[in-house]
């Protein structure tokens, strides 16, 4: 309830300062970015004015461009299989395990430590056999020589080798989210749910899945967000190279600013991020409220 | 439920925890082999001799502690500022009676879906002109503002909750608002201000690239930034360069370690009410 009367100065003095340094750090930079797309700039000589022919270039003529999206759709479509099989596992922790929480604890382990860590510990994982590699070292002792790679640096298969570390990586944290929301659900209704005959999966159908769907739903918005901004993790580990093979749209966008010094084309790609998630974000709730809608 | 089933839903769990962990055991263990152990092929052998001394070579040759203690002032500082902001905010928001309020918690809603690294750029010009690269504030101002949106929208979800009598009569006795902002609210306030914190600290805590790409000097390189620093520079010191990993990842673990349940909990919650 707001029932409290205070001078303007006092709202002034509770809320601008955040205000300020909130509105100017992230939607400042954001108009400054629109601007910046539409500048011929290298951040040294004189920019000059080019109107919209960065994005031009960028939707018409930069094949990398247009890569670098379908791998992040890619990262978002994979993060997004991971969950229902994260909430299989919830269920089944649920149901059989008794100190469920303390695994999910266990499994969360990856979700906390930086992504510098994690990089580097992949890196290192993924290193040829000559150089200490775990993988290929197992694959060597298994037999299976013909399966070693170059994990990091063959553009083919690169991008799948990250994909599955952030995989990884979430693993404890959908499935965490997940468990909270099983764990949520009254037991009464299972048990008024046996005594009416359904059982078992037949219990999961309609009663299990029904009562998720808004846990489900956060869980989809996180990796698909998370994923549109895959960032950290490719570029400690590769830094969307060999030749542009793991770019992905967010290191697109600072390898065109940072690396190539094209910081107008840069901003044109950041602009086509932010927008990219807005309609994203937009889109996933509008299908989740019409599924919503449709179980209860 | 049959034995059988009983025991492959175990088998299932019990895989699960290697699949998360041993790659970090690995980890520990790879940090106390010798070059020659770890080039010679042997993967889950633990190490002969454990080399304890990789981690004095790493400790001495990287600058560690410093880093560490850049991590603790620029994390301590965000932490605080954005407690402060975030719970004035959204104290305003929930109780004053102001046109605007609805718009200032709709600009916070709207922010949650900015992606950081597009403001990468701009902040980096903007930071320039103002002489401010290089410098703390240049990580520790993003930091902040991006974590007001999801702290005020978890504060605010919370005051609106506590009933408004205690305040109202508090008000009629004359209390200042500032007094009871400090003396009810945020006392009553501690559970979710411990949730912004933990959400906070571990999003800034393991930030890696506004810290790449702001700061320059090796006096100011926070933990990430620096242990990336280090992976590069001793890049055939196999031994060295687990240690320094470990030593990166430790203090989050520990933190972990003895917080895991409050933490967990922490970041369900934010990620359910963001």
């Amino acid at each position: 309830m707001n029932v409290l009367k205070v001078p303007a100065r006092t709202i002034a003095i509770f809320v601008l300062p955040c205000l300020i340094l909130y509105i100017g750090t992230v939607f400042i930079p954001i108009l400054v970015s629109f601007y910046t797309a539409m500048l011929d700039w290298n951040g040294i000589s004189d920019a000059k004015f080019v109107g919209l022919a960065n994005f031009k270039t960028l939707l018409f003529d930069d094949p990398n461009f247009w890569m670098s999206v379908k791998r992040t759709i890619m990262y978002a479509v994979f993060s997004i299989i991971e969950i229902p099989i994260c909430l299989l596992f919830a269920i089944l922790l649920n149901r059989y395990i008794r100190k469920g929480n303390r695994l999910v604890t266990i499994y969360f382990v990856p979700v906390i430590l930086s992504n510098v860590i994690l990089g580097q510990l992949w890196k290192t994982i993924y290193n040829p056999a000559s150089m200490g590699g775990m993988l290929n070292g197992v694959l060597i002792k298994l037999g299976l020589d013909s399966w070693t790679h170059s994990w990091l640096t063959e553009p083919a298969i690169a991008m799948y080798a990250i994909y599955f570390v952030s995989l990884w990586q979430y693993f404890g944290y959908h499935l965490l989210i997940q468990f909270t929301g099983v764990q949520n659900i009254p037991d009464e209704i299972y048990e008024a749910a046996k005594i009416d005959g359904a059982d078992g999966f037949k219990a999961d159908r309609y009663i299990t899945f029904p009562m998720v769907v808004p846990i489900f739903k956060i869980s989809v918005v996180l990796a698909f967000i998370g994923s549109l901004q895959a960032f950290e993790l490719v570029m400690v580990m590769t830094g969307g190279g060999p030749a542009h093979a793991t770019d992905t749209i967010a290191t697109h966008m600072y390898n065109m600013s940072f690396l190539s010094q094209k910081y107008g084309y840069g901003s044109a790609v950041a602009t086509f991020l932010v927008i990219f998630c807005l309609v994203i974000t937009v889109v996933i709730n509008g299908v989740f409220n019409k599924i919503e809608r449709k179980v209860t | 439920m049959n034995n059988v089933k009983k025991w492959f839903v175990y088998l299932l769990f019990a895989i699960l925890i290697v699949t998360q962990l041993y790659p970090l055991l690995w980890l520990v263990m790879y940090s106390l082999k010798t070059n020659e152990e770890i080039l010679g092929g042997s993967f889950f052998a633990l190490p002969n001799i454990p080399q304890w001394h990789n981690y004095a070579d790493a400790y001495t040759s990287g600058s560690y502690l410093k880093y560490l203690g850049n991590s603790v002032i620029v994390t301590a500082i965000s932490l605080f500022a954005v407690i402060i902001f975030s719970s004035m905010t959204a104290y305003a928001i929930t109780r004053f009676k102001w046109k605007y309020g609805q718009y200032v918690m709709l600009l916070f809603l709207l922010g949650m879906m900015i992606p950081l690294q597009a403001t990468l750029l701009p902040l980096m010009i903007i930071f320039k002109n103002l002489d401010l690269l290089n410098t703390r504030w240049s990580i520790i101002i993003p930091y902040t503002a991006f974590a007001l949106p999801i702290a005020v929208f978890i504060l605010s979800g919370f005051m609106r909750s506590i009933p408004t009598d205690i305040e109202e009569s508090a008000f009629m006795d004359g209390a200042s608002v500032y007094r009871i902002f400090r003396s009810i609210i945020l006392p009553i306030s501690v559970p979710p201000v411990m949730t912004v914190c933990i959400l906070t600290f571990i999003n800034i805590w393991n930030e890696y690239i506004v810290a790449a790409t702001f700061i320059s000097s090796e006096e100011l390189k926070t933990l990430p930034f620096g242990v990336y620093t280090f992976v590069s520079q001793y890049s055939v010191n196999y031994g060295n360069i687990g240690a320094f990993l470990v030593m990166g990842a430790l203090p989050v673990i520990i933190f972990y370690f003895i917080l895991s349940e409050r933490i967990t909990k922490g970041m369900v919650a934010g990620a359910v009410k963001g």
